[in-house]
């Protein structure tokens, strides 16, 4: 942990405040918080409103009765609240279903829905786009098949394709969040209902529902917000079928290219992050309170339910669910890109090939835009953990006053659309205020630490509450001093989560297209725009390529990692 | 603390062993008369930037030419950023639509550039040597036999828009990202007047990629798509694919695609002596060759040959539809906003 070197000696002292570490934690965390996200944010509003130098609403008139813009407008609120709803729907069972019960290969499970967060969501749209298209979709050309269908069941370029994409590829937001808010719950209460009689549904309904409601809250935000601004699946599944949303709308404005132009996609991004602000507003403020009522610090085993005669009628449920939404997506991307023609059978005769699998190790473009993201998701993730550190640290073990501003600071970046983070860093730290950045890889770490940070901090302080402080206060007394407690017993206990939430921050930078598609400059392209750019405008077999690379790499690393730890760690 | 510094470093090893292995930049030699760095804006597809790439590095081993790429209408967004901002990110530029080198121009970040052979250029070109064509990209039809005929399908733009049996299977490039897009729909709406974008709206056009639209005709998602004839042959060439041009009826759409030189004052390197030798080359016959190879057609008279597959250069000017390069610039904007409404309407 990095603030140990400036920490205090354990014991309390009386000081004056500015020469307590913990304050100068606190301001700095503030202060880089208040330069790089609070201003230029309120720069934005302001410009929306002051676009001409002063006050005027033309262009809020000029952007909002535009139809199009309000069925974008219309569009984004549908898919995101129904993705949302779907995604949780979806996450809360098999969250419980892998880390509750004795359901079969859950372990397996686990990495395979927390993998699909590692993909970038774009490469899954590409592969829905093969299978659901109305003409001639292999998925639909199947159904029509089986069922003897006189015409395609679905047509993926819809708002009901645009959900159903945008739920399979968000669901592992609240997955995780779920996941890991279960690991840590106190599993007593459902001892309790148990043996006081309840079967093991009451008990879910009754007990691990209620206390679980907190996070699938939080999950239902992270869900509602990843989908409204995501970028890449509504640009490849909703564009075609004439389904847009805010996110294509700003940035087609954008590449409008004129004055007005931006200051039109000024305008409609403050409507998503109103959006964004309000619903983060409803979660935290009317049910972030009960949070640290319910869940306890104690370390302990949660109980596993026996699903008993349900075991291998859930766990064929749950293969099925995995086949559909994971495995044969992911097998799509992989098949394109040994396949030549994609018109025809890849095991035709001339049709496989391995040129695409060649180019994304030889191009000098794919090889520096791999180059850049690595730094940039290393830099962010790192940073990010020195800060989630930091931050964990007072959360968990101080009552210092003041330790919920950066949070809350924290979570509101988190909870900003991705295109707003980036329009509001281009205009205020171009040199405009004294800090020119853009076209740099730092603008794109800072945007990336914005965005992501969230993820990791949330894993740390997780880890550090269940980690009972008398555990450090034992080494204390026995002579360690704090800095050796910390080195000795809090960290090996949390390093496992210190990594898996790195890991959280570095996989969504790396693959990051949104922000990166407005931040990049000749030599800071991205892995993510570079894929995005093979995927729509080059080549889609190299595109496919580098995606089952990218996912080759993730799962590598994941049973790397497993193996090292002795399965105490995975993603 | 050193169990996770040791899983830190065996990622590093990892993602640097799976990513930067090709990354490092092969020393430059010294240089006698050329030499630095020059960047060039391209919307130049990938793989003809990376044939051309290489030739450039055989013929000036000295200057560090790099290409960055992006549709027409991302560049001129970074550009007009950049041009906000006080400094342009590239020394050339090699964009797919001639009216946008008419603005250049006009702002004056253009570096006049006199060659020797500009009498050999079959197309205008600026006489004070602000921009030369340097390749012809042919905005045509195209479908795939191997599911379609050719006799039941649409054969010109006008058809493409206006004939049913196609509607919901048709396909072309973003004019808010392609240049030859923007040129297309210029000439279009010329021709046939704004009714053409309403009922390419009404035909629910999809507006794409031409890579992504080509793929859509292998599959048999799109019956005709509208695209350049350089991705076709491309295609034709490379993947030995059997998707066939349609020179449509009513004219091909002929856009000579400019090349040009920034001046010092706005240039990131200020290496006009280099930018010079490199415009030289594009429009030797050596150059013209490369341009070629690359599926696109000569702009010099001299050069007779057609890329692979293609027809012959004059036999597709014998019938066009003729762009109008200075409306294109003055009407830019509406021309994209009024095509943004019509084919993004439910």
């Amino acid at each position: 942990m990095r603030p140990s070197t400036q920490l205090a000696p354990p014991l309390m002292e009386h000081r004056r405040w500015f020469s307590d570490p913990k304050w100068i934690i606190i301001i700095l965390i503030v202060g880089f918080l208040l330069v790089f996200q609070v201003f230029p944010l309120l720069y934005l509003v302001f410009r929306a409103f002051f676009s001409t130098g002063t006050f005027s609403l033309d262009a809020f008139k000029r952007v909002y009765t535009y139809p199009l813009n309000w069925s974008a407008l219309v569009n984004t609120l549908i898919s995101a609240t129904f993705s949302m709803i779907f995604g949780v729907l979806i996450a809360f069972p098999l969250a419980w279903l892998v880390g509750r019960t004795n359901l079969y290969g859950k372990k397996f499970f686990r990495t395979l829905f927390v993998a699909t967060y590692m993909v970038p969501p774009y490469v899954g749209a590409m592969a829905w786009m093969r299978l659901l298209n109305p003409n001639v979709g292999s998925m639909n050309m199947f159904l029509m098949k089986v069922f003897h269908l006189s015409s395609s069941p679905f047509n993926i370029y819809s708002l009901g394709g645009l959900i159903w994409v945008l739920t399979g590829f968000y669901y592992p937001y609240a997955f995780i969040t779920i996941s890991r808010a279960m690991e840590k719950m106190d599993p007593s209460l459902e001892e309790a209902s148990r043996i006081s009689g309840a079967n093991p549904l009451t008990t879910l309904r009754t007990i691990t529902l209620p206390m679980m409601l907190p996070s699938i809250v939080a999950a239902a935000l992270l869900v509602f917000i990843a989908a409204a601004s995501a970028y890449g699946i509504p640009s490849i599944i909703g564009v075609p079928g004439q389904v847009h949303t805010v996110t294509t709308r700003i940035i087609d404005f954008v590449y409008i290219g004129s004055q007005e132009g931006l200051t039109d996609a000024t305008t409609l991004a403050v409507f998503l992050m109103i959006i964004a602000n309000v619903v983060l507003y409803l979660s935290t403020f009317t049910l972030g309170k009960k949070q640290y009522i319910t869940v306890s610090g104690k370390s302990t085993r949660p109980n596993i339910v026996d699903l008993g005669k349900w075991r291998i009628p859930i766990t064929a449920l749950v293969i099925f669910f995995a086949l559909i939404v994971v495995i044969i997506p992911f097998v799509t991307v992989a098949l394109s890109s040994i396949t030549v023609n994609l018109g025809e059978p890849v095991f035709s005769s001339g049709n496989m090939t391995l040129r695409y699998w060649e180019r994304i190790f030889t191009r000098k473009s794919i090889l520096n835009s791999s180059k850049n993201s690595l730094i940039t998701a290393v830099m962010a993730a790192t940073f990010g953990m020195v800060i989630s550190c930091m931050m964990a640290y007072l959360l968990v073990r101080t009552k210092i006053k003041g330790r919920k501003i950066p949070d809350f600071m924290i979570t509101v970046g988190s909870g900003t659309p991705s295109v707003v983070i980036a329009l509001s860093l281009i205009m205020s730290m171009s040199g405009k205020f004294g800090i020119n950045i853009y076209n740099t890889l730092t603008i794109m770490v800072i945007a990336y630490m914005i965005k992501y940070m969230m993820m990791g901090m949330r894993t740390v302080v997780s880890a550090l509450s269940q980690i009972s402080p008398s555990l450090e206060e034992a080494s204390q007394i026995s002579g360690a001093s704090w800095l050796r407690s910390m080195k000795n017993v809090t960290l090996p206990l949390i390093a496992p989560a210190l990594v898996a939430g790195w890991f959280l921050i570095f996989m969504p930078c790396f693959y990051e297209l949104t922000m990166s598609t407005l931040l990049y400059s000749t030599n800071t392209k991205t892995l993510g725009y570079e894929l995005y750019t093979y995927q729509t405008y080059h080549n889609q077999q190299t595109a496919s390529a580098l995606a089952t690379a990218i996912l080759f790499i993730v799962f590598g690393i994941n049973w790397l990692l497993n193996k090292l730890t002795d399965g105490e760690f995975s993603i | 603390m050193k169990k996770m510094f040791v899983f830190l470093c065996v990622f590093m090893l990892l993602g640097s062993l799976a990513f930067a292995g090709g990354a490092a930049e092969t020393p430059k030699g010294a240089s006698d008369e050329l030499g630095g760095k020059l960047l060039i804006y391209t919307s130049m597809y990938d793989d003809v930037i990376e044939a051309i790439d290489e030739t450039l590095e055989d013929v000036f081993p000295t200057i560090d030419i790099e290409f960055f790429y992006g549709g027409t209408g991302t560049l001129q967004a970074k550009i007009a950023a950049e041009i906000a901002a006080g400094k342009l990110g590239c020394d050339m530029l090699m964009v797919a639509d001639p009216s946008y080198a008419l603005e250049l121009k006009g702002m004056g970040v253009l570096e006049p550039i006199m060659i020797n052979n500009a009498a050999d250029l079959a197309f205008d070109y600026d006489k004070d040597g602000y921009w030369y064509p340097v390749r012809i990209s042919n905005m045509v039809l195209a479908y795939n036999p191997g599911k379609f005929n050719k006799a039941d399908l649409p054969n010109s733009f006008y058809d493409f828009a206006y004939d049913k049996s196609v509607a919901g299977m048709v396909s072309m490039s973003n004019p808010l990202t392609s240049g030859t897009a923007l040129d297309t729909i210029s000439a279009l709406k010329d021709k046939y007047g704004y009714e053409y974008y309403t009922a390419l709206g009404e035909q629910k056009v999809k507006i794409e990629s031409g890579s992504v639209a080509l793929t859509k005709l292998e599959t048999g998602e799109c019956k005709l798509i509208m695209i350049l004839e350089e991705s076709v042959l491309q295609k034709r060439e490379m993947d030995k694919s059997k998707i066939e041009v349609i020179y449509p009826t009513d004219g091909t759409i002929v856009v000579p695609s400019p090349i040009m030189s920034i001046n010092d004052q706005w240039s990131p390197n200020k290496n006009s002596k280099a930018a010079k030798a490199v415009t030289e080359w594009f429009l030797s016959d050596e150059g013209q060759e490369n341009i070629v190879k690359a599926w696109m057609h000569s702009v010099s008279s001299k050069y007779p040959e057609a890329p692979y597959d293609a027809i012959p250069t004059k036999q597709i000017l014998e019938n066009t539809i003729p762009v109008d390069w200075e409306n294109t610039v003055a009407l830019r904007e509406e021309m994209r906003t009024k095509f943004q409404e019509a084919v993004a309407k439910k």
